[in-house]
């Protein structure tokens, strides 16, 4: 076993542990602060296979943004009581059989995963490199990129008409 | 190969598992939202996989787009939940029965 492959375990194993300290926590805040250690060690599993534009994106977007919003909100919606609640619904172990259902079929699907392609070296930039990523957003996918911007932008407006307060005029 | 594509698969069924288990069962809103989180991400981790697997660069393309589409959700999500919140406070499903008869 190679340092690398030791290295793969280990960020394997810490992600599956803060993802279920992350949906087990009672305070909402330590939830998240395990969620943003489920994603840098999900970004460093990117850079193991060879995403390195994934990884920063994973970093900069998920953690860095993504997750600061989640965090504003949940200070913003000051949630004293919530501590109090149980965390759980009633139906909670049927809750957990079908979650360990779905990661019992997922698992048993990976069986049929096709042989891997051979790809001859020196064919382009390297996969996962910023020049081939970036090729491929502005070429052959720039229809969808630009989709996804438009995405964006209604998500923007939908987020500033739901959270407007309407002042009903007489 | 350095890392097994089995093993990233196992570790995304893993995770998406969890990420399911935390939607269904917790009360908090906000908790919902993040265990959609743990979902997405475990979606991109496979597609970093099979990108590796395939030496294929797509897969990555698509997991840039649900990074873009997450955020999408978050913002409309949240902004959901703020608005929730000033009509009830509090951010527990079960206090949301207005539509229940």
């Amino acid at each position: 076993m190679t340092l690398l492959t030791a290295t793969f375990y280990y960020m394997a194993a810490a992600s599956v542990t803060s993802a279920l300290l992350a949906v087990t926590r009672k305070n909402p805040v330590h939830s998240m602060l395990w969620v943003l250690t489920l994603l840098l060690h999900v970004a460093g599993i990117f850079l193991l296979v060879g995403a390195e534009f994934l990884a920063a994106v994973q970093v900069i977007v998920y953690a860095g943004a993504i997750l600061i919003f989640y965090l504003f909100v949940v200070m913003l919606l000051d949630l004293p009581d919530e501590e109090a609640r149980p965390r759980f619904g009633s139906h909670w172990p049927l809750a957990a059989a079908v979650g360990l259902c779905f990661a019992a079929v997922v698992w048993l699907g990976k069986a049929g995963v096709a042989p891997a392609a051979t790809r001859t070296a020196a064919e382009g930039p390297p996969r996962g490199s910023l020049s081939e990523v970036g090729t491929a957003l502005f070429g052959p996918f720039a229809l969808p990129f630009e989709m996804a911007s438009l995405v964006l932008l209604a998500a923007i407006v939908g987020a500033v008409v739901l959270a407007r307060r309407w002042v009903v005029r007489s | 190969m350095i890392v097994p594509v089995g093993a990233v698969l196992g570790l995304s069924a893993v995770l998406f598992g969890i990420g399911v288990f935390g939607f269904l069962a917790r009360r908090n809103i906000i908790l919902m939202l993040i265990s959609i989180e743990v979902m997405l991400n475990a979606v991109n981790l496979s597609l970093a996989g099979f990108s590796r697997h395939f030496e294929d660069s797509r897969g990555q393309i698509l997991a840039l787009f649900v990074i873009a589409v997450a955020a999408a959700e978050v913002g409309v999500g949240l902004g959901l939940v703020i608005a929730l919140n000033r009509n009830k406070p509090g951010a527990a499903v079960s206090d949301l029965t207005k539509l229940k008869w």
